[in-house]
């Protein structure tokens, strides 16, 4: 609203705390020093909070460039507010160590899925295969 | 040593020259760090050694003020600040990025030599940082541009006029009082950097040293921007920065050199004097050759720069110092007042802050602050140096009167004025209200942003402020790159057609319009306000070659905008007349071949059956014969126009025959069809022989009919065949026609030949009952006496009974005629 008045610009949404959601599902906290015209974004001392459960960790990253296109949600993060106390921060060893086992269990659960279809002829395309259509 | 010199006899030259002296100044540096080209034959490090037990002796208790008289003075200041030359090379790794400071170390080579020059002053330091002075000539040229003319004495009044200037000050004086005198031509450089260096700031010496380094940087882009106003390209190659759209001087700077030498090529038609003084630069580099084969000429006008490239920051190294060393850099509330004219509207936002920068503003504020509000008060500063300009960037093409104006238009002039004193509403460093330009917006849109916009600035103003202002990182993307990309941002929303564009948006606004009309009641008739988006002016983009008046000839020149035209390819549009009746020749053949083809393939059944009969089984055989006479009566059917009507229609069998395939199809066909039938074809052949014989032309087919025919006439009643031959003869001169034809002659003779076959077989044919036969026989010897030999076409063969049919009905004279013109051998 600063710079670009009637329209939305992530002008305004600079050198603030932001978490943004990549394409690729990952989570990434940090402050959004730049910005282009596609909206690829240069995050500073971002964060990656990997969430399993109740449980998340957080994986210090540094600077992040993200290329505009792979953003699915990019949002401004009050640090005034109180966290959320529901989680809880556990390390990064263990964060991953959980996250593994949740995907683990999502392969296996994905298997048996396919084996039951197949015994019946049917077969469903992978998701990550179809891209976005 | 040699640069050196050539350096002091430019000096003389005007400024634009200064800035081609500095670009060789530069480029000499360049040459001299990268490739480490003999200029320093002795070891840095030693050189910091020696330095730094220079250091330890002197103080840097020097005070800020005109004290030029001790030269101990001013030599120990400046052996301060050389000190921390060598030691700041250590911490900038990149080469590129500092020259003036490469430049200091490195001119401890050459001036040894000058060292002596001045009088055998012995102190290497102080040699070193008068070189540094002597030979900057942003330096000299910053204080050239200033000079009124101050006598070389009068350090104090110098360094007046130079306050008056502001300039950094880092660089000691310590030539000052002893240079002036002895070179006049080093008096143009000495003088200005004499009184503006005459002292070191107070407080932490690592300031001092960054602050020289930058001012160094400042002031070489302080003279490339005088020496470019000058210049008349300014806003022609404007990117909205002065540095980027610059004198070829600064290129060596740019780290973008393909960039540049797009801009080197626009503008290398308009600068041909500085051409001549690039000789000792590489050229090859740069610039191609503005051939024939350039993309410049012959094509429309070339940006510069390309809209979606970033705004440049050459002084970036500048602000990574202040990023790491956050304690070096004071950077207060700009003195805005105090800057000098010659200094360009677009001034990159480092330049600004570094002259704003100067050891004297930085007395009254305590050190420990963050480097933070530099950020926004350079900012500040490019707008308030942008008062007066309408255009922060390219100007969106072809705006229509008072369409569309980018916003930053809007705000320098009110900026402009509250500058100085920090604002003393809120925390220092918060942005006054930049008022935007709405014009393009609704003005119910723009009541609802005001009203928003004063919502929102009461509430959370202060509290994030405050938090950025500690964060040293904050504002890492500059004013200018923000503007950059909301320029972009407001290009895309440029629209010729808004209803296309931004339906939505306008069927709302307007809906909201007639609402409040409704409401309002029509007591005010007001007139319903348009709505405005940016709107560009529709303009033909087609390219024109260039076209010269008078000259013969297209201009040769092609290039990659305007290719050379391979073909001339003229569209010629029909008419719909003629297309109409074009459509319907077409429709109608294909129509006729159609019906041919159906033929075809009753007829190939027909022509199969005797075949299909022997193989078939006795059961079936009924049924085939069945088959088959339908077959043939279809084929009959076909060739009747219309189901009831029994005559063979003529239309059809000459539509038929005026296709090639159709005239093998009646030829084919002729020996299956019933007598009667397959003589009313004959018949209709002959009535239409003319026609036919036309339409055969290219195809020359007719002479397949020939065998068929001949078995039809055989089949002949005697009266069928005088009608058959009445029917040939036909109107006037159609017998002419016939005699044209090949296939006409043949025909005639067939029928004669039958004739005469039918008479001499049998002698009660009733061939002579009536005249007929005899009078058509005579007629047709006529003709054939009367038609020239050579009009008279061959016959696929000769019968050989035509003589004796002569022989009854013409004398011995015409027989003999006969005989000679048709060829007709007797009997024997």
């Amino acid at each position: 609203m600063n710079y670009v008045p009637g329209t939305a610009s992530l002008i305004d949404d600079i050198d603030k705390k932001h978490l943004v959601l990549l394409r690729d599902g990952r989570t990434l906290i940090g402050y959004l020093r730049s910005i282009d015209q596609f909206a690829n974004l240069v995050f500073h001392q971002t964060v990656e909070r990997i969430h399993v459960g109740k449980k998340f960790g957080d994986i210090p990253r540094g600077i992040f460039i993200v290329r505009g296109e792979n953003v699915v949600l990019l949002g401004e993060i009050d640090v005034e507010k109180p966290c959320d106390t529901v989680l809880q921060q556990v390390s990064i060893e263990e964060i991953l160590e959980e996250q593994r086992l949740q995907q683990q269990a999502k392969q296996e659960t994905e298997k048996v899925k396919t084996a039951a279809l197949k015994d019946r002829g049917l077969s469903i395309p992978k998701a990550d295969n179809l891209d976005e259509y | 040593m040699f640069r050196f010199q050539s350096l002091d006899e430019d000096c003389t030259l005007e400024e634009e020259d200064e800035g081609l002296i500095q670009e060789e100044d530069e480029i000499d540096q360049f040459n001299d760090d990268t490739f480490g080209a003999g200029a320093i034959d002795d070891d840095w490090q030693e050189e910091h050694k020696r330095l730094a037990q220079l250091d330890e002796r002197d103080g840097l208790g020097l005070g800020l003020g005109g004290e030029m008289g001790g030269e101990s003075n001013s030599g120990g200041a400046e052996d301060s600040s050389s000190t921390h030359l060598p030691s700041s090379t250590g911490h900038l790794p990149q080469p590129s990025s500092i020259p003036s400071l490469k430049f200091s170390s490195s001119s401890s080579g050459p001036p040894p030599p000058d060292v002596e020059d001045r009088g055998g002053e012995g102190d290497l330091a102080e040699s070193l940082a008068r070189l540094i002075l002597e030979a900057d000539p942003a330096i000299a040229g910053v204080g050239a541009a200033e000079r009124p003319g101050p006598s070389p004495s009068s350090s104090g009044s110098s360094l007046s006029a130079l306050q008056g200037l502001d300039l950094p000050r880092v660089l000691p004086s310590i030539l000052h009082p002893t240079q002036p005198h002895q070179h006049p031509h080093h008096l143009q450089h000495q003088l200005p950097p004499g009184p503006s260096t005459s002292g070191l700031p107070p407080g932490p010496s690592p300031s001092s040293l960054l602050s020289y380094q930058q001012q160094q940087h400042l002031l070489r882009r302080g003279t490339a921007p005088m020496a470019q106003m000058n210049s008349h390209s300014i806003w022609e190659n404007s990117m909205g920065f002065g540095p980027v759209s610059v004198t070829p001087g600064l290129v060596t700077h740019m780290e973008d050199s393909p960039l540049m030498s797009i801009i080197k090529e626009v503008g290398l038609p308009k600068r041909p004097p500085q051409s001549r003084n690039d000789e000792g630069r590489d050229l090859s580099e740069r610039v191609p050759p503005p051939r024939s084969s350039s993309p410049v000429i012959g094509s429309p006008p070339v940006r510069a720069v390309p809209i979606g490239t970033p705004p440049k920051q050459p002084m970036s190294h500048a602000l990574n110092h202040q990023i790491h060393h956050p304690t070096a850099v004071h950077v207060r509330a700009p003195v805005q007042h105090r800057y000098p004219p010659p200094f360009p509207e677009r001034v990159s936002p480092n330049t600004l802050l570094n002259i704003a920068n100067s050891p004297l503003c930085r007395g009254p504020f305590p050190p420990g602050v963050g480097p933070v509000l530099s950020q926004i008060q350079r900012a500040q500063l490019l707008n308030s140096q942008v008062a007066g300009f309408p255009h922060g960037g390219p100007a969106p093409p072809l705006l229509p009167g008072g369409g569309f104006r980018p916003f930053f238009g809007g705000p320098p002039p009110p900026l402009g004025h509250r500058m100085g004193p920090p604002p003393p509403h809120g925390p220092p460093n918060h942005t006054p209200p930049i008022r935007h330009n709405t014009t393009h917006l609704h003005p119910q849109h723009r009541r609802m942003l005001t009203q928003r916009m004063q919502n929102r600035g009461g509430d959370r103003g202060r509290t994030g402020l405050d938090r950025r202002s500690r964060d040293p990182y904050s504002n890492l993307m500059t004013q200018k790159e923000k503007e950059w990309v909301t320029k972009i941002q407001m290009m895309q929303l440029q629209s010729t057609d808004p209803y296309l564009d931004d339906y939505y948006y306008q069927n709302y606004y307007e809906k909201m319009e007639k609402r409040q009309e409704r409401e309002r009641d029509s007591s005010k008739k007001e007139h319903t306000t348009k709505l405005i988006t940016p709107q560009v002016a529709k303009v033909e983009h087609t390219y024109r070659p260039v076209q010269f008046a008078g000259s013969l000839g297209k201009l040769t020149v092609s290039s990659v905008n305007n290719p050379r035209k391979m073909i001339d390819a003229v569209v010629t549009t029909r008419t719909d007349d003629e297309e109409k009746r074009e459509k319907q020749v077409w429709n109608k053949r294909r129509q006729i071949l159609y019906t041919v083809e159906k033929m075809y393939s009753l007829l190939l059944e027909v022509q199969d059956f005797e075949k299909r009969f022997v193989q078939v089984p006795e059961e079936d055989r009924e049924a085939l014969l069945e088959q088959h006479k339908t077959n043939t009566l279809q084929l009959c059917n076909s060739l009747r126009e219309k189901e009831w009507d029994d005559r063979v229609s003529d239309e059809q069998c000459v539509m038929i025959m005026s296709v090639r395939k159709g005239k093998r199809l009646i030829s084919r066909l002729l020996p299956f069809l019933p007598s009667p039938q397959a003589a009313a074809i004959v018949m209709a052949i002959s009535r239409n022989l003319p026609a036919l014989a036309k339409k055969d032309k290219q195809d020359q087919v007719l002479c397949w009919l020939v065998e068929p025919i001949s078995a039809v006439i055989q089949s002949l009643s005697s009266s069928a065949l005088t009608d058959l031959l009445q029917e040939l003869q036909g109107n006037e001169g159609q017998l002419a026609t016939v005699l044209h034809n090949k296939f006409g002659v043949t025909l005639l003779y067939l029928i004669l030949s039958e004739g005469e076959r039918m008479q001499s077989s049998d002698p009660n044919c009733q061939l002579m009952d009536d005249n007929r036969w005899t009078e058509l026989v005579f007629s047709v010897t006529r003709e054939l006496l009367s038609v020239p030999t050579s009009s008279l076409s061959s016959p696929l063969f000769t019968p050989p009974n035509l003589l004796s049919l002569f022989s009854r009905y013409v004398d011995r004279q015409r027989l003999e005629l006969l005989q000679d013109k048709l060829q007709i051998s007797s009997l024997s």
